[in-house]
Formats: C-alpha cells, structure tokens, sequence
C-alpha cells in the first residue's frame, strides 16, 4: 500500500530536481548540478532508480552539451568511482567528504574536456574550463547540502547499506 | 584470478568498451543524434515555457503599465527597421559588385536563401559545452540542418552545429575551433576568420603579404565553402600586421554581433536549385550550370 505513493512521490522529486537542475545548468554555464543528485540517490537508494536517473541524466547532459558523445559517461562513471572508494574511508554521507568529491570533480573537469578535445583535435578553451571547474568545486557540495535537506522523509533510507 | 586482478580487468574491459563506443559514434554519429533528439530537446522542453512566461510578464510590464501605446508603436517600428536594415544588409553587396556581376553573366546566379526567425533559449548548457554555443528553438522539425548559417542583422552569427527534432546548437564565430571564409569588402582581399574563444578577437589568416586592407575595413563572407551566401558582413578590420618571416598577413578583427544581446536570429537555409529545362530549348545559363 505505500509503494505505490513513495514511488510517485520518488518520481515526482527527481523530475522535479531535474528541472530545476537544466535552470540552474542555463543560469551558471558549464556546471553540472545534477552530479550531486547522483550522489544523494546513490546514498538514499542504490539500484535500478539510480541507474535509470543516471542513464536519463547522460543523455540529458550529452544533448545539452556541444561536445561529441562520450563526456557525460565517464564523468558520471568516475563519480560513482570516486563515491564508492571514498565511502571505504570517509563517513559517506559527511559535508567534508562531499567537499572532497567536488574538488575531485573540479579537477576532473579540465582533465576530460582537455581529454575529449584532444582525441577530436579540437582547440580547448583552458581558462573558461579551469574556471568552471573551481565553480563545480564549490557548488557540489552546497547543492548536495540543499537536495538532502530537502528530500523527502519518506524516502529517506538512512540506514542503507551501500 | 584474484580481487585487484579482477578490478583491473573490470577497468580495461571498461575502457576498451568506452573507446569503442567513442569511436564508433565519431565516425556514424549515432549517439549524438540520440543524445540531440533526447536529452538537448528536454531541455529545451524545460526551458522554453520559463522564458515564455518570463517574456510575457517583462512584455506584459513594458507594453500595458510602461508607456503603453509609445511602446507598441515602438516596438513596430523596430522591427520594421531590423528588417529594412536586414533587406538592407543583403542588397549592399550586390549593388556594390553589380559592375563585376555584369562581366560575370555567363555564370549561372546564386541561388536564393529563405530567411526564418528562431529565438535564443539558452548560450551553454551544462559541463559537456565547452564551445562557444548558444540554443536556439528551432531544430530538424523546422527544417534546420547542420552548417546551416545563422545571422543577425547586424552581421553573421555563426552556423548550426547540431539539431534536435525542435532544438539546436549555433557554434558561434567567436568559438576557436569556427572558420570562415571571408574577404575584404572594399579591396576584396581573402582569407579565413578564425575565432580565439568567447570575448576574444577574431583573428583573419591567409591574406597575401602584398594584400591591400587597411585598419576598419569591413568583412564579409565570400561564399568560397559553399557554407554562406557570399556579402554578408562578419568582422571590421581592428589591425594589420606585417611580419618580416610570414607570407601572410596578421590580421585581428572584432564581430559585428554582441551574442550577449542578442535574443532573436535569422536561419537562412539555401532554396532548391530549380531543375534544368529537360528539353533542348534551356538557354545557355542553364546548360552550363548542369
């Protein structure tokens, strides 16, 4: 009896988030604010929800994007790396190690559009990148800090085993 | 086969599967369209309605409370004038080479473009945009095709890159990885337009040595790639520079349009050449353009 509404109001919170994650995305240029939501998901419920937003989410930020296909699966790939060694030796769902993974992200950043323009022989804008990346850095534990504190109660699962 | 074997065998497999796909997508372009006809038009589906709405509160602001029947005619009369200047801006050149035209007549004209109107929905989008870009709200639906030129009617904006089925992306002139074909308009000297990046100058390349072009001269597209319709202005000439161990000249140039300004483009897309006459009565000009 209540899977049914928990799974509608799931449903209704991640399109939500998305949303508002593309406006964001529109207002500060070359952030990924759905990142930390893929984080919080992993956190809350580690399975095929998560797989399925990150399969929606790849395709959402390969479409917004302007580079040929291949950016957002490795940038998501290394996240869920990065969240899954790091849990070994911080606590998982801690400020600092959200801090960490952002920093991570911000110099993965550079590192895969550097990568990316690369192999297609492209000229890469170095400053602009470098500059987001510092922006993801801050950003990605902030907007984690904002969608944790917002998730719903009733979908919450904090004794979860990832 | 034991565990850190068995990760990085996990990891090589990985990487090669991903390499493949890459790979694979750069040459068939597979992934892109599907990522374009999914994931750039729901954002554009999400984006679209917040700035309709926004436009209409700001519309319904600036017309009903502020000077309202001022603003009306107002905004009548500029978009009479973008179009006059528009109208304007293609007839410039052909009056001004109608003396070289008129040597040219054995030459088959250029075929005619159609002009339509799409609105800027967003510039970049997300980490995966490292181009200078913007979105506009039109795509394949509309007929939009890659390298399709966009314009303003101040000048040349720049050209489609990828489309969505009611999306797509501009790369701008400003992106360093844009080339166009240019030359001078009033010495008709000719080179490519390279862009250096977002709030850059543009950089012109290949002009002879011995090339005329001064310092504030327009440029305008000479229609070499086949990509634009050969007048439209793009960049005005900021300096030249002579190098002693170069056969070409140094050029900067700054864009005509401010993208941080703009909201609304023009799409010309290139009508379809009429077919020649099947019998033997076709006059010289059609013969010799088959």
């Amino acid at each position: 009896m209540q899977r049914q509404p928990a799974s509608f109001t799931a449903f209704a919170w991640w399109v939500v988030y998305t949303i508002a994650a593309v406006w964001a995305s529109k207002l500060v240029p070359g952030v990924d604010f759905l990142a930390p939501g893929m984080v919080l998901s992993m956190q809350e419920r580690l399975g095929w929800r998560t797989f399925v937003l990150v399969c929606v989410w790849v395709l959402l930020l390969e479409g917004m994007g302007n580079m040929s296909f291949g950016y957002a699966i490795l940038w998501y790939g290394l996240l869920a790396l990065f969240y899954l060694v790091g849990q070994w030796l911080f606590e998982a769902r801690s400020f600092l190690f959200m801090c960490l993974l952002g920093i991570g992200l911000g110099v993965l950043h550079p590192m895969l559009i550097y990568a990316l323009f690369t192999l297609q022989g492209m000229h890469w804008p170095m400053d602009m990148v470098l500059w987001e990346g510092v922006t993801q850095a801050m950003v990605f534990p902030v907007v984690w800090l904002l969608a944790k504190r917002m998730f719903p109660k009733v979908l919450r699962q904090d004794d979860v085993y990832v | 086969m034991t565990k850190p074997k068995k990760i990085a065998a996990i990891i090589v497999a990985g990487l090669f599967v991903y390499l493949s796909l890459y790979t694979w997508n750069l040459r068939t372009g597979h992934l892109d369209a599907l990522s374009s006809y999914t994931g750039l038009d729901i954002a554009g589906w999400v984006i679209k309605p917040g700035q309709w709405i926004t436009h209409q509160v700001t519309g319904f602001w600036e017309r009903y409370i502020y000077l309202v029947g001022l603003k009306q005619e107002n905004d009548q009369l500029r978009k009479e004038n973008s179009q006059l200047r528009f109208e304007n801006l293609m007839l410039s050149d052909r009056a001004g080479s109608t003396e070289r035209l008129e040597r040219l007549l054995q030459f088959p004209p250029l075929s005619d473009w159609e002009v339509q109107g799409a609105r800027i929905v967003a510039h970049r989008l997300g980490p995966a945009s490292a181009m200078d870009t913007v979105v506009i709200d039109k795509g394949a639906l509309s007929g939009l095709k890659e390298d399709m030129p966009v314009v303003s009617v101040d000048g040349v904006l720049g050209r489609i890159l990828r489309t969505g089925a009611a999306t797509s992306h501009v790369l701008l002139l400003s992106d360093a990885n844009s080339r166009i074909a240019v030359m001078g308009e009033e010495h008709r000297s000719q080179g490519i337009l390279f862009g250096q990046g977002k709030g850059e100058s543009l950089r012109v390349e290949y002009i002879n040595l011995n090339a005329a072009i001064e310092p504030g001269e327009l440029m305008v597209t000479s229609g070499l790639a086949g990509i634009f319709p050969k007048g439209l202005p793009v960049a005005r000439v900021t300096a030249v520079y002579r190098s002693d161990i170069s056969l070409f000249l140094t050029v900067t140039a700054t864009p005509l349009v401010d993208v941080n300004s703009l909201e609304e483009v023009l799409l010309l897309k290139r009508l379809p050449v009429p077919s020649a006459p099947v019998s033997g009565q076709g006059d010289a000009n059609a013969t010799a353009a088959g």
